[in-house]
């Protein structure tokens, strides 16, 4: 059997599989591009998109908008496919990267690391661009409903799920992660069962995207079953020679073992999940990177107390500067073996999916 | 039924806890341990029952039941 179209409205998807918005820099025209060439979803990151604009420590406001712009504009270039801009609630310039994304009229927002409660009222009459928060419980599902409606009369265009295996900022407390309750597998059949007495009221589908630890098409077709309408996956899509990042961040998944994963207390005030290398065992040990914070990018980050920038470690992980900076991965990245192009990897995952669900 | 009456009704429910922890100057966060997903759904529930609007920042200021109860009767 062949993958199923994902639906958002009226945008249809042939492939149902988003590739992750990755910040800093990881998914940018390059990559995003690539996955809707295959007919799936590309997404941009946002997350300090300005990192290389020359004023950006001067103005970053700025920088990041112009940035983000330009990106657009590239992967436009590069496909007529779907690509959406995934933009983190705590980042302090959500609104205006929004606003600029709905301008440019990206076909969907992701917004997570925090619930978009206001996100709705960036939306233009004339927009038709899709929005779709990132959550991380079913409970999260029905209060984000609940809030659209009641301010916005909006129902969620649809929900990433995005479950405790998943790479980069996690939407669990540390304890939590472990606790078999919260597996993705449960939180697809909650979130879905939770969603659809809105959809029945509504007379409107509220797609369920399960991400998290999603590795191959028999994978897929689990969570299809499940009641998912679509996959997110992050980590596999490091793995392509689309992807925006130097190549030894790329290398750094393929020697990766699974001893080499662990949980970090991001400064943002998360947990996250991330790739052991000397930087991170220099902060566990108590080490500090002496830094003055240039960006001001998120709300909640503890700038003060932390030992590091993150966005300046993410930045310089992106260009392979290692030795300044780590990497964030999801759980899965030690079973990585070798870089392939987004082309291949739809392929492998579609026969996959094929063979599983027949 | 009293506005202090029904808040309190609405706490116990939203939170699932007892009624004699329902003091007016309990903190909803420190000692009723509610999360920030709690908070949300409870500042809902109120707009709902007293049929008012509490905008965002407005709700990050209302920290106990006292301060509900205030709210609610300055802006019926
Ligand atoms: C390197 C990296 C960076 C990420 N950055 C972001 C981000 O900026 N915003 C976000 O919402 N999710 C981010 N994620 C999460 C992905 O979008 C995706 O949901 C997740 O990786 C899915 O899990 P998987 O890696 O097991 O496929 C990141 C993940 C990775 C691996």
């Amino acid at each position: 059997m062949d993958f199923p179209e994902l639906r958002f409205k009226d945008l249809v998807a042939r492939v149902p599989i988003i590739q992750g918005g990755m910040g800093v820099g990881i998914s940018l025209s390059g990559l995003s591009s690539a996955v809707a060439n295959q007919g799936g979803i590309g997404v941009i990151s946002a997350a300090m998109i300005g990192m290389e604009e020359p004023d950006i420590a001067k103005n970053p406001e700025e920088a990041n908008i112009r940035a983000l712009q330009k990106e657009i504009a590239k992967a436009r270039e590069m496909t007529s496919g779907i690509l959406g801009v995934n933009i983190m609630v705590a980042l302090s310039n959500f609104a205006e990267l929004v606003k600029t994304s709905i301008r440019e009229r990206m076909d969907i927002i992701f917004a997570g690391a925090g619930l978009p409660f206001d996100l709705p009222q960036y939306q233009t009459p004339e927009s038709r661009t899709k929005l779709v928060p990132i959550i991380s419980s079913a409970r999260a599902a029905r209060v984000m409903c609940k809030k659209w409606l009641s301010r916005f009369n909006y129902l969620p265009d649809g929900f990433v799920v995005e479950g405790p295996l998943a790479g980069g900022h996690l939407g669990f407390k540390k304890e939590q992660l472990e606790n078999p309750e919260f597996k993705l597998e449960n939180l697809v059949q909650e979130v879905v069962a939770e969603v659809r007495p809105f959809e029945d009221e509504h007379g409107q589908a509220i797609p369920v995207i399960a991400a998290g630890g999603i590795y191959s098409g028999e994978d897929i077709c689990r969570f299809l079953r499940l009641g998912a309408s679509g996959v997110q996956l992050g980590t596999r899509f490091v793995a392509t020679h689309e992807c925006d990042a130097d190549m030894a961040f790329k290398q750094s998944f393929i020697d990766c073992t699974e001893e080499d994963l662990m949980i970090i207390k991001s400064p943002v005030g998360m947990p996250g999940r991330a790739m052991r290398n000397q930087f991170l065992e220099d902060v566990e040990k108590g080490g500090k990177k002496p830094f003055k914070c240039l960006y001001h990018c998120i709300v909640t980050c503890d700038y003060k107390q932390s030992p590091y920038c993150i966005a300046s470690a993410l930045a310089n992980a992106k260009k392979g500067r290692m030795h300044k900076g780590f990497v964030f991965a999801g759980q899965t990245a030690h079973r990585i073996q070798e870089i392939m192009s987004v082309k291949e990897l739809i392929e492998s995952l579609r026969q996959e999916y094929a063979q599983a669900c027949s | 039924m009293s506005v202090e009456q029904k808040v309190k009704e609405i706490v116990v429910d939203q939170l699932g806890i007892s009624a004699d922890e329902v003091k007016p100057e309990a903190k909803f966060v420190e000692d009723l341990g509610a999360d920030s997903l709690d908070l949300t759904e409870l500042i809902m529930a109120m707009e709902e029952e007293f049929d008012i609007e509490i905008d965002d920042e407005k709700a990050q200021e209302l920290l106990t039941i006292q301060a509900v109860v205030d709210f609610i009767k300055a802006n019926q």
